[in-house]
């Protein structure tokens, strides 16, 4: 009997229990039914970098959702479109851009956006000189006219409406709330149409609408978007399948063209600015001389790496400026994998026989860069020459790229490269200008005349005849003296759920969603 | 007693100071520039010498050390060179998350690895033990990757019958944000009687817990296995056995007690190693726990973290160990404090 007794009040406690949650799950599924939440997944960390001053890296897919610039640069149309300013006129000389402002911006601090405060924003950014801040290096003073007009006095001609529509470093925000500690504790201060709701880490973040967003809530929006670091790509697939995600930034292509067949992802193949640089030590014998250059240049099997290492998802490269790029040129000298050729470059340059053994470094945990390697790799091996190719973290290869004494360097540099804004002078005097103690010119090339053709670039029109013309030439220069070249070109392959509408995808703005403008149908 | 506690928390001191000697060491002779890290991808070389400033590291490896150390000790454990946060914030956040998922499998694990293992030494040499062992074999030997792998596909994406990934559904979090107090979302929903954010977090835990399980679970089969056959042949037994006493009482009182003493050792190692050693489980399931933390800050050589990462392991493998030996000494009178 008493047992009996206390079966009895063991099923009613958990008959209990289960109503309870059964009431708190519809509770969940009501509600959620109101509330629409995208879920946008990356295999890196969501946020490197909070501070909108410093950022470089994988936060600008989160950083462009929080912040605005004042111009927004499409790279299919060539266009601008108006962001925090409304207009700008530039100087004849273009040393002088002068922007109105849009008014009636709040930021999500509640303070109100003027001259005054983007004044402060951009030169914050320049004092902190961290991150991509270097883009502002042509602004020589910031002044504020009115409330709502701000002037750029530049040192130099520079393209600032490109400048100012960076994805990195070109942020507005609210100088009030502009420490460095509290944007670290996961705040921002920007007008951009969402704010941190919360975060978790580097690893996860959840931003919700700012309901006083100068473009306004009309029409389809969704309500939170929560940015995730899955670094399995593997698991962002399952989770892309399963409809538990709605965007992914990048997967393998071997996972994109399994979910080609599935009806609930949509898979798209977008232009990019990105390709993969290969740098020789242009210091080291007997990577000194050029004909050894040219000849492993011959080596690299360029289709073949196209369809194994990317899929088919890219171009072989033609000249160090990406295709979509203005400068890109079919009338750039390129290379073609011809083992003839090679063979009768190291016969000339005095190694008929190869011999060489080369230290290769390229960044560890990246598939198509592995399969790049071990094809040219193979080439290389036909002709006595051995690539001793290492995949490894970024600084602890920069460590040995930039090791002051050049006995410890590699031999050749694998790097994936994209501007930090759509500017091709990036691509070459980044990684080509003479640099006494390198940053990025990692294969140490030096060329006065080169260098000089440079300086004179930066001064002419962005996209002007003259200015391609130029921009031909020192690519040129680069493929004749195999100084380092490009591989291929990256195609973006984005993977992302049938019902999400509005995306568009912007070379200029490598892995950034533009949620405002998407919404689910 | 007390005096052993103290020699042995004196010794704890000086492994810790050890592993804070080794650890340093190792993280400023690997030829990596953590400054490069610090001052991101397109870094200047005007850049990185001023981060070398910032960080300190142009100060010899010596001084630097006492420097971290005298701040470690007032409790500044760096910052983060990957996260730019604190580190002693970081673990603070990432480290309940895989307290909370190992304590689970582990209770998991040994749940049913202890009662196995019984079993299997009650019987030895026929199907049950045969079984058992097999299965053991199988939680030690299966990698971790590929169980969770499987466990997704099928019991994630094909049957639908548990989330794939996170500690907790995103809509709940959004819906019924769980308050953090302890960090342990389990614990902490439980207590503050979120009861949406409860059910979802148990239910998001299984399939690493289950991943996490199959370890301890193998290993304690396998050792208790091996310690009740060895304390079955003892005399006592064969006395009480005589007496009349019911077998059931023999294995899992007279018996299991002592036999005992090598799993919990074993249960307390498992418990500091898998701290760390859950990166692939933690990265597979996006895990935001400390395993994956430490995989990160090691590939990254973000040196603060790798420090501070080593001495809270070592920290929880002297202390576990200590409680471990006190335990054992409760539970068998033939040990004693020297």
């Amino acid at each position: 009997m008493k047992r009996g007794a206390s079966a009895f009040w063991v099923r009613i406690g958990l008959a209990s229990l289960f109503l309870v949650l059964a009431v708190f799950t519809l509770s969940i599924v009501a509600t959620g039914e109101e509330l629409q939440v995208a879920v946008h997944l990356q295999g890196a960390e969501v946020v490197p970098y909070w501070d909108p001053s410093d950022g470089a890296s994988g936060e600008i897919g989160l950083m462009n959702n929080l912040y605005e610039a004042l111009l927004r640069y499409d790279a299919v149309t060539n266009t601008f479109t108006p962001i925090l300013a409304m207009s700008y006129e530039q100087s004849e000389d273009a040393k002088t851009w002068t922007f109105k402002l849009r008014k009636g911006v709040k930021f999500h601090t509640g303070n109100v956006m003027d001259a005054h405060t983007v004044k402060a924003s951009i030169d914050r950014t320049i004092e902190r000189d961290r991150g991509s801040a270097y883009i502002w290096s042509p602004v020589d003073s910031i002044e504020v006219v009115d409330d709502y007009t701000v002037r750029f006095h530049l040192r130099q001609s520079a393209p600032l409406d490109l400048i100012v529509a960076a994805g990195y470093c070109a942020y507005i925000f609210d100088p009030e709330y502009s420490d460095h500690d509290w944007f670290n504790a996961g705040n921002d201060s920007g007008t951009g149409p969402y704010t941190v709701e919360s975060s978790e880490g580097s690893e996860k973040v959840i931003i919700k609408k700012f309901d006083d967003y100068w473009g306004g809530w009309e029409g389809k929006h969704f309500d939170r978007v929560v940015f995730l670091s899955v670094p399995e790509a593997s698991t962002r697939r399952l989770m892309l399948e399963t409809g538990d995600a709605d965007f992914c930034e990048q997967l393998p292509s071997t996972d994109i063209e399994a979910l080609q067949d599935n009806s609930t992802v949509r898979v798209e193949v977008n232009p990019s600015f990105q390709n993969l640089m290969v740098l020789y030590n242009n210091q080291r014998a007997p990577l000194d001389n050029a004909l050894v250059r040219r000849a492993l240049s011959y080596l690299i099997p360029y289709e073949d790496t196209v369809a194994v290492a990317l899929g088919g998802h890219g171009h072989v490269s033609r000249g160090v400026i990406p295709y979509g790029l203005w400068g890109h040129s079919d009338r750039v000298e390129t290379f073609t994998y011809s083992p003839t050729v090679a063979k009768a470059l190291l016969t000339q340059a005095g190694y008929p026989d190869g011999g060489f053994k080369f230290l290769l470094t390229y960044p560890a945990g990246y598939e198509d860069l592995r399969k790049t390697v071990e094809l040219w790799k193979a080439a290389c091996a036909e002709l006595n020459i051995t690539l001793d190719a290492r995949a490894m973290p970024t600084a602890e290869r920069n460590a040995i790229a930039r090791s002051p004494d050049p006995v410890k360097r590699q031999d050749i540099y694998l790097l994936y490269w994209w501007p930090d804004y759509a500017n091709p002078d990036s691509f070459l005097s980044g990684m080509f200008y003479t640099q006494e103690r390198p940053a990025y010119n990692l294969g140490y090339y030096s060329n006065p005349v080169f260098d000089a053709l440079i300086d004179y670039a930066v001064t002419l029109p962005a996209g002007s005849q003259e200015a391609i013309d130029l921009m031909v030439e020192l690519q040129n220069i680069l493929q004749r003296d195999a100084a380092g070249i490009a591989v291929w070109d990256m195609q973006y392959l984005r993977a992302m759920n049938t019902s999400v509408q509005g995306y568009v995808d912007n070379a200029a703005y490598p892995n950034v969603v533009f949620w405002y403008n998407c919404y689910r149908e | 007693m007390l005096s052993y506690i103290v020699r042995r928390l004196l010794i704890g001191v000086l492994s810790l100071f050890g592993a804070s000697v080794i650890a340093f060491t190792l993280t400023r002779i690997i030829p990596s520039d953590p400054a490069d890290m610090w001052m991101g991808p397109r870094a200047t070389v005007e850049q990185i010498e001023r981060a070398h400033v910032e960080l300190g590291l142009d100060k010899p490896i010596p001084v630097q050390y006492g420097i971290y150390m005298s701040k470690f000790l007032r409790g500044d454990w760096g910052i983060s060179v990957v996260t730019k946060q604190p580190v002693l914030r970081d673990l603070a956040g990432y480290l309940p998350a895989s307290i909370e998922l190992i304590v689970f499998g582990m209770l998991v694990g040994f749940a049913v690895g202890i009662p196995l293992g019984i079993l299997s030494a009650a019987k030895p040499g026929r199907w049950v033990d045969h079984t058992s062992r097999v299965f053991a074999i199988t939680g030690v030997a299966l990698p971790s990757f590929w169980l969770a792998m499987l466990l997704q596909l099928v019991l994630g994406k094909e049957l639908s019958l548990f989330p794939l990934i996170g500690r907790v559904d995103l809509l709940v979090e959004i819906m019924n944000p769980i308050r953090r107090i302890t960090g342990l979302y389990v614990f902490d929903s439980l207590i503050t009687g979120n009861f949406a954010a409860l059910k979802d977090a148990l239910w998001h835990i299984v399939l690493p817990g289950l991943t996490l399980a199959m370890y301890p679970l193998g290993l304690a089969t396998r050792m208790v296995r091996t310690s009740m056959l060895e304390v079955l042949r003892e005399d006592y037994i064969r006395t009480a056995r005589a007496s009349g006493v019911r077998e059931a009482k023999v294995l899992t009182v007279y018996a299991l007690r002592n036999a005992l003493g090598p799993v919990l050792t074993v249960a307390a190692l498992t418990f500091g190693y898998s701290l760390v050693s859950t990166f692939l489980i933690e990265s597979l399931f996006a895990w935001p726990g400390l395993g994956r933390y430490a995989a990160k800050a090691i590939v990254s050589v973000d040196y603060p973290a790798i420090m501070g990462v080593t001495l809270l392991v070592a920290a929880f493998y002297v202390i576990l160990n200590l409680g471990v030996d006190l335990i054992q000494a409760v539970m068998d009178p033939r040990i004693r404090w020297s």
